[in-house]
């Protein structure tokens, strides 16, 4: 490993407060899991002067199931979770979580990292000789997107598996910083932004997930080489829940934005099964925006994503009661 | 037989890996080491105007720097093709060429000194593939290499036109192979360290052929080979990626030499990369003309492999890909054409199934279509070609053994192809492919007339065997055959035999662990040095059972009259006497190949040459999801004829490590550069199959006992690689329909094929 990391200082909270006050200092960069960090540190990515490891607080790692859906703390691990039983309810995020990375990676990545992770693309992802070699880009030291080089917002896309299963049923995502806390659906937490992809302000991080009781039947599916380790070259989260007027369904997005991508299906299934799954295909088509951010092209991308979606979607039709 | 060879044994040095105990170069002590790192080019291609390292040396703590002028001697592996500096001097040719390098405190500083040394470059154009090397403006790469191509190659046996006169079905088809690299699991190190006084230089590094290494280093440091010592620790794999002297490895040196000192060098992953060696990007322009029993009658074979800006092993690789359309169907009729063309690209160089695997992809494709053509099966239209044991190939290569014909029917037994061919149902489908290997080269590289392996063995007082090799084990268990064979001939217990192996100063000098050249030559030699002992204790035995030698026998450590139960000696009895003699036993066993195994006379008639070839045939199945062109391997039947198993265990292994990387080739490994810049350099991109991808692989060991070969074994480790990229292509045509000219076979491609082919039948349909 010779790419050496700069030297930063190491703070450890034991409660949230004082990982409030830790983040408070210029240049302190929240850590849980590190998974997507360490390896941004050893690219030289980023240089922070101090990283506050959260994993200390035993707030964070609280998994609470009631009447009013289930709150999970941003510091649980995604290997707890995938263990957890009341999140069988909510089969996508399942799923997802099981989809991530690999089994090692998932035993210390937290939900918290997950959804915060970094967005990606082959022009940013890559060592410091190489970047420096290709004039750097408009994420981190330059000032040209090499993927949409007229464009002037950075192109990496979100890359996490969990966030649209989470989306699909409705999350809510809540947030501690130096002015309070707040909550939002998780789909607005989300920018169409690579270098500025979530809501998060300076010092700010998130506490927790607040998932309301479970109702859609859901599935999340993911377009990728490998049937481990890889990123989603795009991904799929779709829930059904049946309403008066018919099957209802939702879906998100991953992999093709730099955002994950709520995609609205607003009408019901009707009589025309056929016609009905064919528009949801042409939907997804049409809704995203995959770019040349990674080395498999950005059409197989959207096709394969679209078919997906409407595999699934057949699937929970099938299965809704 | 005594009983040590041809039952499965656990690798003697597999509990040190799988404990952790076993320390790879960059474990090794390098507490007062200095850190190097290496200065790499921004660009694919340009001219070096200035270098200017001032800054650098000023900077506390950074020991020493050199750059290209601190050597201008080239490297390489073939001796008439050395072109390549360790350091770029005047030009530098691709993007990650070392231009540089520190040796500083810390890696800290190493690397806030790299971003110190300012490299004025004057930029040149840069070509990426052949077709921009080849094209008349094209910027030359090299003197003396007009067109960009470092070797062409023109072979032609038999009658090639009356051959595809014969045929009833001639067809010609292209095929894209992408560039692929080995990916080994330990990333590349180097530790060397200089003593001034003694002007002595010492280096560990993960080579696979520390012998070259030695010459290399004695060559580009201007030093006498006597004052050179290599040590090959534990490697964590090659592949091929180490067959040859590496840049970081001389680099190393220099800086250890420049400090007076020692330096550990370890480089990124990103950095083994670009350090390269893989096999390069290739395409096959193939023709071939079958009978409609599906008898071959003429081949001819067009080939242009992009092989990055150094020469390498590059003209082997462009010989062995005409070589070996020979020596595993019979054909008389070939005629090949190769052009190995120079490009901005890291360098290619040596890969498991070295030069064949990209054109027996195409062969078994394009045989397979014809075949389908003619409404023959696949293993009928191989059946139709097989060769028959002892013979020579028109291209001169000799093959003494061919078990080709029973991998067939094992895997034809064993997939059940019979009955489940052709009823998988929609999106499954089965293929088959066969292949060949050599068990090492008849001549090596560097032509010396030495033997091509020596082993030398000692017997102490203590009663243990110690056998002294330069082979290089890389985790393909060479240390354990050499142990079983010299259990095998002493018919002694495994655990008295300690082998030492890889130090200069110690071993006797080996060529190095490359196409799978040891198990027969190392294997062999062993064996002779085995037999040189047991006949020292043999004769100390009959002196003490006052017969003559040949009454005696020797098994499970005791030595006894043959025919008679009373007399028995044990070894240890035994050892002393022998001892007694002449004190501690050494003796050694060497290895040379026959004359005529040597290949042809044609002009690199050398390259392909060997004593024995291993043959393989494989079916696997598939599924092909039709909406995201994924591909699940379903299962992998392969059959591998490698003369005998010495140890089944280790061959099992080499036959899976073998599917299993022409899997990665199939499905989903390749290079991919952005204008010279390596974008899949990292273990995300560069996307090689996960446990999560790994399908049962049924394997079926056929021995045809080689006349050579140790024990009657040949080669293991390389021969059913080639089969399973055209087997898998095969299969995805059974299942879609589809045939596909591409390697990978990557969901994205598949499904661009799979939509174009819909179109097409589509509107064939309409037409009709």
């Amino acid at each position: 490993m010779s790419e050496a990391m700069a030297p930063f200082r190491l703070i450890r909270p034991a409660s949230l407060d004082e990982a409030m006050a830790a983040l408070a200092v210029e240049g302190a960069q929240p850590c849980s899991g590190g998974t997507d960090l360490l390896v941004r540190l050893r690219k030289g990515l980023l240089e922070p002067a101090a990283l506050v490891d959260l994993t200390g607080i035993a707030a964070l790692r609280d998994v609470v199931c009631d009447e009013s859906g289930m709150w999970v703390g941003a510091g649980a691990t995604l290997a707890t979770l995938a263990r957890n039983p009341d999140l069988a309810a909510y089969p996508a995020v399942i799923q997802a979580i099981d989809s991530v990375a690999g089994p090692t990676h998932r035993e210390v990545a937290t939900l918290g990292g997950n959804l915060c992770q970094d967005p990606r693309c082959v022009y940013l992802n890559q060592s410091h000789w190489w970047r420096k070699s290709n004039q750097f880009c408009l994420k981190y030291r330059g000032d040209t997107c090499h993927v949409a080089p007229k464009g002037n917002r950075c192109r990496a896309a979100f890359s996490g598996d969990v966030a649209p299963a989470l989306m699909v049923h409705r999350a809510q995502i809540e947030l501690a910083g130096p002015a309070g806390a707040r909550q939002m659906p998780l789909a607005e937490f989300y920018n169409e932004d690579g270098a500025a992809h979530t809501a998060l302000q300076p010092g700010e991080i998130v506490v927790a997930v607040h998932l309301p009781p479970p109702g859609p039947v859901s599935e999340y599916g993911k377009v990728r080489v490998r049937g481990s380790v890889d990123y989603p070259l795009a991904g799929v989260a779709v829930a059904c829940e049946p309403t008066p007027d018919g099957l209802r369904f939702t879906l998100a997005v991953t992999g093709t934005n730099s955002k994950p991508l709520l995609v609205d299906i607003p009408d019901p299934l009707g009589e025309d099964a056929d016609a009905f799954f064919a528009a949801l295909v042409k939907t997804v088509q049409k809704a995203v925006s995959p770019q040349r951010t990674t080395t498999i092209a950005p059409h197989y991308r959207r096709l394969s994503v679209a078919a997906l979606a409407g595999r699934i979607a057949r699937r929970l039709a099938a299965d809704a009661p | 037989m005594t009983g040590a060879i041809g039952k499965p044994v656990p690798l003697v040095d597999g509990v040190e890996k799988v404990t952790g105990r076993a320390r790879y170069t960059a474990d090794l002590d390098s507490r007062d080491a200095l850190v190097g790192r290496i200065l790499r080019a921004p660009v694919s291609h340009g001219w070096i105007l200035a270098v200017d390292t001032a800054r650098a040396e000023a900077l506390p703590g950074v020991i020493a720097v050199v750059t290209g002028q601190d050597c201008d001697m080239t490297f390489g592996v073939i001796p008439i093709a050395m072109n390549e500096y360790p350091m770029a001097r005047d030009r530098i040719r691709y993007r990650g060429e070392p231009v540089a390098a520190v040796a500083a405190l810390d890696a800290a500083t190493a690397a806030q000194a790299l971003e110190l040394i300012e490299v004025e470059i004057e930029e040149l154009p840069a070509c990426y593939t052949p077709a921009q090397s080849r094209a008349p403006d094209a910027t030359q790469l090299h003197d003396k290499k007009p067109g960009n191509l470092e070797r062409e190659v023109h072979h032609t046996f038999g009658s090639v036109a009356e051959g595809f006169a014969e045929a009833d079905l001639v067809c010609e088809e292209m095929f894209d192979c992408a560039e692929v690299n080995h990916a080994q699991m330990e990333p590349h190190a180097a530790l060397a360290e200089y003593d001034p006084e003694e002007e002595r230089l010492t280096l560990h590094s993960v080579t696979q052929v520390p012998f070259y290494v030695h010459l290399m280093l004695a060559r580009c440091l201007g030093m006498d080979t006597s004052r050179v010592r290599v040590v090959k620790p534990f490697v964590g794999g090659g592949f091929g990626a180490r067959t040859e002297t590496l840049n970081f490895e001389i680099i190393t040196a220099l800086l250890a030499r420049k400090v007076g000192g020692k330096v550990m060098m370890r480089l990124s992953r990103e950095e083994s990369f670009v350090t390269h060696r893989g096999r390069p990007a290739t395409q096959v322009k193939l023709k071939l003309g079958l009978t409609k029993t599906g008898r071959i009658t003429a081949v001819n074979c067009e080939v242009v492999m992009s092989g990055g800006a150094y020469a390498g092993y590059g003209l082997v690789t462009i010989l062995y890909a005409g070589a070996l359309l020979h020596g595993i169907y019979e054909i008389a009729n070939v005629q090949y054409d190769g052009y190995r063309v120079y490009t901005n690209h890291p360098p290619c160089g040596a890969m498991r199934g070295h030069g064949t695997v990209d054109v027996r992809h195409a062969f078994e494709c394009l045989l397979d279509r014809m075949a389908r053509q003619l409404g023959l099966d696949p293993f009928a239209v191989r059946r139709a070609n097989l060769l028959t044991a002892p013979m020579f190939t028109p291209n001169g290569l000799m093959v003494n053994s061919y078990g080709l014909d029973e991998c067939l029917d094992k895997v034809e037994a064993a997939s059940g192809w019979a009955t489940r061919k052709g009823s998988l149902g929609p999106g499954r489908g089965l293929g088959l492919a066969c292949s060949h290997y050599v068990s090492g080269a008849a001549k090596p590289v560097h032509w010396t007339g030495e033997p091509h392996a020596v082993v030398s063995m000692k017997l102490d007082f203590d009663g243990s065997v110690t056998v002294l090799t330069g082979a290089s084990d890389i985790g393909q268990g060479s240390t354990t055959i050499v142990a079983l064979a010299a259990a095998e001939v002493m018919s002694i217990d495994l655990g008295r035999i300690r082998v030492v192996t890889n130090d200069s100063v110690i071993t006797p000098k080996d060529n190095g662990s490359y196409s799978s050249r040891v198990t027969f030559m190392v294997g062999n030699a062993a064996i002779g040095a085995a037999r040189a002992m047991r006949a020292k204790l043999v004769a100390a035995a009959a002196k003490k059972l006052e017969v003559e030698p040949d009454e005696v026998e020797c098994e499970g450590e005791t030595f006894f009259v043959r025919g008679s139960s009373q007399s028995v000696l044990p070894f240890q009895d035994v050892a002393i006497a022998a001892l007694a003699e002449e004190g501690t036993i050494t003796v050694k066993g060497t290895f040379s190949t026959p004359v005529e195994a040597q290949g042809g006379k044609q002009r690199g008639g050398a390259v392909g040459s060997t004593m024995g070839f291993s043959y393989g045939a494989q079916v696997v199945e598939v599924s092909v999801d039709e909406a995201t062109g994924q591909i699940d391997i379903e299962r992998v039947w392969v059959a591998l004829d490698c003369g005998f198993a010495i140890n089944p265990l280790a061959v099992e292994g080499q036959i899976e490590g073998s599917v299993w990387m022409g899997m990665g080739q199939g499905l989903c490994e390749e290079t991919h550069y952005i204008d010279g810049l390596p974008a899949h350099a990292n273990l995300t991109d560069y996307r090689f199959p996960t446990i999560a991808d790994a399908p049962p692989i049924d394997v079926h060991i056929v021995e045809s006992i080689d006349p050579l070969g140790p024990f009657g074994a040949k080669e293991a480790g390389e021969g059913a690689l080639s089969g399973f990229p055209p087997a898998l292509v095969n299969a995805v045509a059974d299942a879609m329909g589809v045939d596909v000219n591409f390697l990978p076979v990557t969901p994205d491609r598949l499904l661009e094929a799979m939509i174009k082919f819909a179109r097409t039948q589509r509107r064939k349909e309409t037409m009709t």
